[in-house]
């Protein structure tokens, strides 16, 4: 029994170490991820360098319509409004807060819109950095192009957050950390000095057709006159930083890099544009937003559209009738406010980009109905669809209340919703139309009058011309040229109208009332806040 | 003596040279084991000789079942005295010492007691199984072949109802619809609360085997139960590990409780047996859609169209310039505001059409087990093999299962050398309705029945044929259309195999080797016509091929020791597993076919092709130990250690350690408890610490993809690019659930009544949780280890043997579970929002919050109070907000967010399951009951589709929106109003059965049972919409969110069983 049982203790000690023999062996826990990338085995050459550009391009279509940027900038000021129709477009109360601007930190507006519009532009924000950080250490040609595109770029998704809440906190690594809010001033000479170091540092002045939408010296320039033409209030923080609420914010006294005034600036940045001789006036209004507007002579930093699925311009889905863009059926949303399309002289055919009264379909000229049975019946006069021009109830709005924005024309070769047609941030009319009031504000009214009178005066001439000009009349006129491109809050916070218009000239009833100054800059969101105590309020809210 | 005992021909090379001592002389015993009351003789009882070595050690020898007349006979026993226990299911224990002489025969009786619960002596653990007596953490077993009857698809519907603190909540009616299977609560809020399936010994990955589908109006329905693949018929029992003492030897993935399921295995005593089990069953809708008729909505368009005033419309040119200039809308009179404009009479045709009728059915399923088992003592075998068809109550909508299944142990070396073969492959083929999980503006089919104008018929005839009517190019779409002419099939072929041996090294010290591979294929067919506006509206014909394979392969190696000294006892296990995960998708869509005739069978006749294709891998590596002692049998310790390593999370955070320990005091074995009423008496104590191991893998790096989203025209030409997916986390780590726990197990008047009250506490901490980061960040959210969770919990199970006479025995039992879960802390955050609320103009509107202070599934919204004259909606507000006069919002200000308040709780405040079975002659009856009390449910269902302003739209409604006071341009809006309570009770299951009295019938058949069962026959709730058990994922952490579920079906059955 002895012998057994030695026999047995070295059998039992020889099968314990077979049995975790696969200790030793599988203990091994890296991953190696089989269809992701990292960012250590990446950017090696030009192919993998263009491809990361390409990422930190493509979140400026977050920028464009229709997503909350967009959307934050037009339903918040008199362009735009989204009513509630029956139970459609109520959501959560979001549309009517952001268009009567009762938000708060933590209202509807704010959670979706406001946050919204932080994340997409931080996110833009961080995709430059982890790029930039990534590029250093790649060989591949025209790196220093490549770098100052990626800078200018995250000079811009700045100039959002800049623009809508102020001062916030400039990054450049790619570590999360907790920061705090930088002034808007500190902020708004960061975005100057990238892009100015991105223009005379790598960006070309025109690229070819091949690289159509890629940044110019014109785009950081049309940024930095856009800028200095606001500088009276993108250096302030807020009302209770400056900015006057109910009065015009001049350029004039503001001090930029190389110590130039603002105005000065603008002007200077304009020229460089016009006389650039890489931009002209396109022969006709239209042809500055069709489908095949790439081709824009008018273009300056647009975000690139193409109709196919996830890439193109969806506008017109979020405004158009269920029943005029056939097959597809649109959501019947974001209406045009009547004050402002009242304002349009008729005889301006820039108006015609409003849709009102009897309706085709947009792409077959037809006319159309309203919906019966939620179905688009035959056409009979008596079930026309018509788009009029007031909304009597914000809160429950029948379907054919309010004129549509209908200025980027459905693309024939439409992929579902996704239209080809560009969008400009910066096109050559708001040159023109930045040059006219600075050189109004430094005294030259003359000039002012001729800049906006050329605008007018294009081949297709749009309307007729102007006899005089004042900030009024500067203010109308970027309506008329800008309406639905997202510049109408900004205009309305430096002419001092954008917490103080109210819908009574539209006949809205339950809509915007006058409100408190400190509502020129966006709440921070509460989410943000919570995210990074660091945060600070801006003050009011 | 060494030369005969040596074996050839060893399976495993390293066992050679082995040797067993003998038994050197024989004696017998015979005996026969009876029932105490009947004096019969019992069939199927154990009989186990326990004999003592060198004076000392007791240990389990050879046992034998007693044969048809409870009589056995065991041979070649050592002479002497020794202990021969009998036990058998649903019978105390019992023991006694016989002497047996050297070629003599030794006679033993056995007078055994029914007991209240029916339950194997031997409890299937982590790793192994331990003698009842032994167990110190909470486990509770449900055998299978006491559990529910009737339609079963898989092995979570046979725990409803009879665990205590178990909750299987089926997500919807569906034919082999998933489950939230929550033990205890759950115990994580973004990671998974599902428990850890293990098979047959072998850690089964519970994920999704088929491809997700496309989404119609929302996302897509829920997957189905991935274990369909499980023939309920082939489960012999399944063990439930609650606490986490019991479940810590599961260590990393057992902080949601562990189900432990064994299947059936060959039986050499009684014989070869072939038995043939098999059902039809019938099922209806038990609720549907309660939409307005036909005529119904007739009558109240027209009458709504005979409020409007003329004046309530007015057109005038207000332009001064050219353009003719309308202004058309109604002014917002009383009148008018509950007025539908004349032209809405043409919304009106002349059918009636009942569209929830059209698209449900009286489905018929059926299901047929076949399987053979027997053996020697040293083989045994099953075979099984198993049919099942189940109709869906709805068209289109159903499952199909094939599988077979082979299981054979086989002993050698005089029962020293043991292995274990299991393989089972099933093929499911699912048939998919088209419906949503939750929805926005288009819908699936349920949409469309709820909306679906009832005065437009189902099918038109005209020149071209008899087709399907549709509204024509819009967002609504015929239902029964769409669950008819859309293609939405799936298949997975599922193989479960496992092979163990085991090896006696020396007495008591077991060795055991598994290899277990779990593979899943699972494809998933769309296709969408053209003939169908869904098809159309997706580019002219939508077809997709998905595949989805799953492979898991397992290696576990362990030692077990154990041994009996006296009344004292130990056994400890000691083991490694090392498990590979791999997942791997391709899919392939097309789009636009100039011919439906393809389906999805010939994508590269499309217009427009698109690729996918996606992998991913993880490891877990374990090694682990229990060591279980008892000492004169009176008191147990259990302690747990597994040490766990995972690929998944960050560098440096791979490993941790979870511990447990447990202890039990067997206080009816004291001298002082012997004056107390218990026949039995435990009580039981533990602790542990568990992990929650499900992040996705690669989560703790920066990750960079190619996608749609990444890709950027420059110059009209796409650009392929690459975006971060995710921030990374270098400090992901695992979410760690701690647990005391601490129960009595007790029984009274001889074992006729017996239970167990326990109560449970714990707390998650590192809570997996996708948070808000400080910007900038490549995206917004990162998984990230915060906040903590915390529960508690009392549960009661009870079992009565109430009547046992010779021909009348009844059973009853019933488990009672409430439990209370907090959230603790978010990180600071003050709260989530979750319970996203679907619907047309519900973009952004939330329905719960994750709140510290509160549990989860708390709802959050406005108050709501009433109506005003005009029929809009008032809610409660406070003086602050604009519009608010006297706590009450005016006339067309909606709720504001600053009043949103607690509105509601979605969990109940007890759940209880009642079950009975009656046994009189050859009858028996059985039922469950289920019931949850004080829970809410939020009905998204009634918010979005009672409200009379889908009239606006020439839709239709719920009938309930007719009698209320809301306006027919009152926007749908989320409050209180639609949280309702929810408690119910359910008559799950009634049965009737009938033992036929086969020599009469038949000579080979050795028994037959013919039953007939009713599930889901009565559901008493107050709640409104179609059931009070509902589960749409919406959102983290959701519950209690009904939006147009699958109507649960209420299926009569009939069956028989036959053996021979």
């Amino acid at each position: 029994m002895t012998r057994l049982s030695v026999t047995m203790s070295l059998r039992a000690a020889g099968l314990v170490t077979l049995l975790f023999l696969p200790v030793q062996a599988c203990t091994d826990l890296t991953e190696n991820p089989p269809s992701q990338i990292t960012s250590s085995n990446f950017f090696r050459n030009e192919a993998e360098v263009l491809a990361g550009l390409a990422g930190v391009y493509a979140q400026l279509r977050s920028t464009a319509p229709e997503g909350s940027i967009y959307d934050a900038n037009e339903i918040s000021s008199d362009e735009m409004v989204v009513p509630t129709r029956g139970s459609d477009w109520f959501d959560n109360g979001q549309w009517i807060d952001l268009h009567n601007q009762t938000w708060t930190a933590t209202s509807a507006a704010t959670l979706n819109f406001f946050n919204g519009a932080w994340n997409s532009a931080y996110t833009g924000v961080a995709r430059a950095n982890l790029f930039l950080s990534a590029v250093q250490n790649a060989s591949v040609p025209n790196k220093a192009s490549i770098i100052a595109e990626a800078r200018a770029l995250r000079a811009f998704y700045y100039y959002i957050l800049m623009d809508m809440f102020g001062g916030v906190p400039i990054v450049t690594t790619t570590d999360i950390a907790l920061r705090p809010r930088n002034t808007r001033r500190e902020v708004f000479d960061f975005i100057e000095s990238e892009l100015i170091a991105a223009r005379d540092s790598g960006l070309p002045a025109t690229r070819p057709a091949s690289d159509n939408g890629r940044l110019t010296k014109g785009a950081a320039d049309a940024i930095l006159a856009n800028m200095y033409i606001n500088a009276g209030v993108f250096t302030k923080d807020g009302a209770k930083g400056g900015i006057n609420a109910t009065g015009y914010n001049s350029c004039q006294g503001i001090t930029v890099a190389g110590g130039t005034d603002a105005c000065q600036a603008a002007i200077a940045a304009a020229d460089r544009i016009l006389n650039s001789g890489n931009y002209s006036l396109a022969d006709s209004f239209p042809k500055v937003f069709r489908y095949d507007n790439f081709s824009s002579p008018e273009n300056i930093f647009v975000v690139k559209f193409i109709a196919a699925d996830g890439l193109g311009l969806d506008i017109n889905m979020a405004a158009l009738h269920y029943c005029q863009y056939a097959p597809l059926s649109p959501w019947n949303g974001f209406a045009i406010m009547a004050a402002a399309y009242n304002t349009f002289d008729p005889a301006d055919k820039r108006r015609r980009t409003i849709l009102i009264g009897a309706q085709n379909d947009v792409l077959t000229g037809q006319p159309v109905t309203h919906r019966v049975s939620g179905s688009c019946p035959a056409y009979t006069p008596a079930n026309a669809l018509i788009f009029t021009d007031t909304i009597a109830d914000i809160h429950s709005a029948t379907e054919g209340e309010g004129p549509r924005i209908y200025k980027w024309p459905a693309d024939p070769n439409h992929v579902q919703q996704n239209s080809g047609n560009d969008f400009a941030w910066f096109r050559l009319g708001e040159i023109y139309l930045i040059k006219a009031e600075a050189e109004f504000e430094t005294g030259n009214a003359a000039q002012a009058l001729t800049l906006i009178n050329t605008l007018r005066n294009r081949t297709d001439a749009v309307a007729p011309p102007l006899a005089a000009v004042s900030r009024q009349v500067i203010l109308n006129e970027r309506l008329f040229e800008l309406v639905g491109e997202e510049k109408r809050r900004q205009d309305l916070i430096r002419f001092g109208g954008f917490t103080s218009r109210t819908d009574a000239a539209s006949g809205l009833a339950g809509g915007k009332v006058a409100r408190g100054n400190d509502y020129v800059l966006m709440p921070i969101p509460q989410t943000q806040i919570d995210a990074n105590p660091k945060l600070t309020q801006n003050p009011g809210y | 003596m060494m030369q005969r005992n040596r074996h050839v021909g060893l399976i495993l090379a390293f066992l050679s040279f082995l040797a067993i001592p003998l038994a050197a002389q024989n004696g017998t015993i015979h005996g026969q084991v009876v029932d105490s009351i009947t004096q019969q003789g019992l069939a199927g009882a154990t009989v186990q000789l326990l004999f003592r070595t060198a004076g000392l050690t007791v240990q389990p020898g050879r046992q034998i079942v007693t044969d048809a007349d409870g009589r056995f006979s065991l041979g070649d026993v050592v002479p002497g005295a020794v202990t021969v226990k009998a036990t058998r299911i649903g019978y105390g224990p019992q023991q006694q010492e016989v002497n047996v002489t050297a070629g003599g025969t030794a006679e033993a009786r056995f007078v055994l007691s029914p007991q209240a619960s029916i339950l194997e002596p031997v409890v299937v653990t982590g790793y192994g199984s331990q003698r009842r007596e032994a167990i110190t953490g909470s486990v509770a077993t449900v055998e299978a072949n006491t559990a529910n009857v009737g339609v079963k698809t898989n092995a979570d519907q046979l725990l409803q109802g009879r665990a205590a603190g178990v909750e299987v909540l089926q997500n919807n009616g569906e034919p082999g619809a998933g489950a939230q299977v929550l033990i205890r609560g759950g115990s994580s809020l973004s990671a998974t609360n599902d428990p850890l399936y293990v098979i047959d010994g072998v850690p089964v990955n519970n994920v999704a085997t088929e491809p997700q589908s496309i989404g119609v109006g929302g996302d897509p329905s829920l997957p189905r139960n991935p274990l369909n693949l499980i023939n309920p018929g082939d489960i012999q029992s399944i063990t439930v590990l609650k606490d986490a003492s019991a479940t810590a030897i599961y260590g990393s993935r057992a902080s949601n409780g562990v189900i432990l399921i064994e299947t059936k295995r060959g039986n050499a005593s009684s014989g070869p047996t072939f038995e043939y089990d098999g059902y039809v069953s019938t099922s209806s809708p038990l609720r549907r859609l309660d939409v307005l008729t036909g005529n119904e909505y007739r009558n109240f368009v027209q009458n709504s169209v005979a409020s409007w005033r003329t004046d309530s419309t007015s057109f005038s040119s207000r332009h001064p310039g050219t353009d003719t200039i309308f202004t058309k809308h109604f002014a917002d009179s009383a009148a008018a505001f509950n007025a539908l404009a004349p032209s809405h009479l043409a919304d009106l045709g002349s059918a009636n059409t009942d569209w929830a009728a059209a698209i449900t059915r009286s489905a018929v399923s059926h299901n047929h087990n076949l399987s053979f088992s027997g053996g020697t003592e040293a083989t045994r075998y099953r075979a099984s093999l198993n049919y099942a068809n189940q109709q869906g109550v709805t068209l289109s909508s159903g499952l199909e299962r094939i599988q077979g299944r082979l299981s054979a142990t086989h002993s050698d070396l005089n029962n020293r050398l043991r292995m274990d073969v299991n393989v089972t492959t099933s093929r499911v083929n699912n048939t998919y309705l088209t419906y949503e999980n939750n929805g926005g503006f288009e819908g699936g089919v349920f949409e469309n029945v709820a909306t679906f104008n009832p005065t437009l018929p189902v099918t038109v005839t005209d020149s071209t044929g008899t087709h399907f009517y549709e509204v024509g190019g819009t967002s609504i779409r015929n239902p029964v259309a769409l669950a008819s002419q859309i293609t939405n099939i799936g298949q997975t072929t599922r193989t479960l195999a496992n092979g163990s041996a085991s090896f006696d090294l020396i007495s008591g010290l077991t060795a055991k080797v598994t290899v277990g591979l779990d593979h899943s294929g699972g494809q998933r067919q769309e296709y969408y016509p053209q003939s169908n506006p869904v098809g159309v509206a997706l580019g002219g014909g939508f077809a997709r091929q998905a595949d989805l394979e799953n492979t898991t392969q397992t290696l576990q190696t362990q030692l077990n020791y154990q041994r009996q000294f006296g009344n004292n006892t130990v056994d400890v296990v000691g083991g490694y597993e090392y498990s590979k995960f791999r997942t791997s998708s391709l899919t392939a869509q097309g789009i636009g076919f100039f011919t439906d005739a393809f389906s999805f069978n010939n994508l590269g006749a499309a217009t427009t092709r698109t690729t996918f294709s996606d992998a991913a891998e993880s490891r877990l590596v374990s090694v682990f130990s229990r060591a279980n002692v008892g000492f004169n049998d009176r008191f147990y310790v259990t302690g747990v250690l597994r040490y766990d390593g995972s690929s998944r999370f960050a560098v440096g955070h791979k490993w941790a350690a979870f511990p447990g320990v447990s202890g039990s005091w067997h206080l009816s074995q004291e001298s002082f408890a012997k004056n107390l009423p218990f026949s039995d008496l435990k009580l039981r104590v533990g602790w542990g610490l568990q992990g929650n191991p499900s992040v996705d893998p690669y989560t703790s790096l920066i990750t960079l993809a190619g996608s749609t989203d990444a890709t950027y025209p420059w110059g009209d030409t796409p650009q392929g690019g690459v975006l971060a997916t995710s921030n990374g986390n270098p400090n992901l780590k695992w979410e760690q659930t701690s647990q005391i726990d601490g129960a009595v197990d007790f029984a009274i008047l001889n074992n006729r009544i017996s239970g167990t009250v326990e109560y449970y506490h714990k707390n998650t901490k590192d809570l997996l949780l996708t948070v808000n980061v400080s910007e900038p960040a490549l995206v917004s959210t990162q998984l990230t280890n915060i906040g903590s969770l915390s529960g508690h919990g009392l549960e009661l199970s009870l079992d009565a043997l109430a009547i046992s006479r010779p021909n009348l025995t009844w059973r009853g039992g019933l488990v009672l579970a409430a439990e209370r879960n907090k959230v603790v802390d978010l990180g600071g955050q003050a709260y989530i929002s979750t319970g996203f609320v679907s619907g047309q103009g519900q973009s952004n509107q939330v329905s719960e919050r994750l709140i510290p202070g509160y549990p989860v599934g708390t709802f959050y919204g406005p108050v709501f109070l009433g109506w005003d004259a005009q029929g809009h909606q008032i809610f409660q507000c406070s003086a602050a907000t604009p519009g608010c006069v006297g706590g009450k919002t005016t006339t067309g200000s909606g709720p504001d967010q600053a009043d949103y308040r607690v509105i509601g709780n979605a969990n109940p405040d007890f759940t209880l399951g009642v079950h009975s079975e009656v046994t009189w002659n050859r009858f028996d009856l059985s039922f469950l009951v289920r019931a949850a009390v004080g829970q809410d449910v939020f009905n998204n269902t009634a918010l979005v589709y009672s409200t009379k302003s889908d009239a606006l739209q020439g839709k239709n409604f719920l009938r309930a929106a007719l009698t209320d006071s809301t306006g027919i341009h009152e926007p749908a809006i989320f409050s209180s109003r639609w949280v309702e309570n929810a408690s119910f009770v359910r008559l799950q299951n009634i049965t009737v059965g009938y033992d036929l009295n086969l020599p009469l019938l038949t000579r080979s058949a050795r028994s037959a049972r013919l039953y007939v069962s009713a599930d889901n026959l009565i559901l008493i709730t107050g709640y409104s919409g179609l059931d009070p058990e509902v589960f749409t994922s919406n959102g983290l952490a959701t519950r209690g969110l009904d939006y147009l579920t699958y109507p649960r079906p209420r299926t009569i059955t009939g069956g028989l069983r036959l053996l021979f």
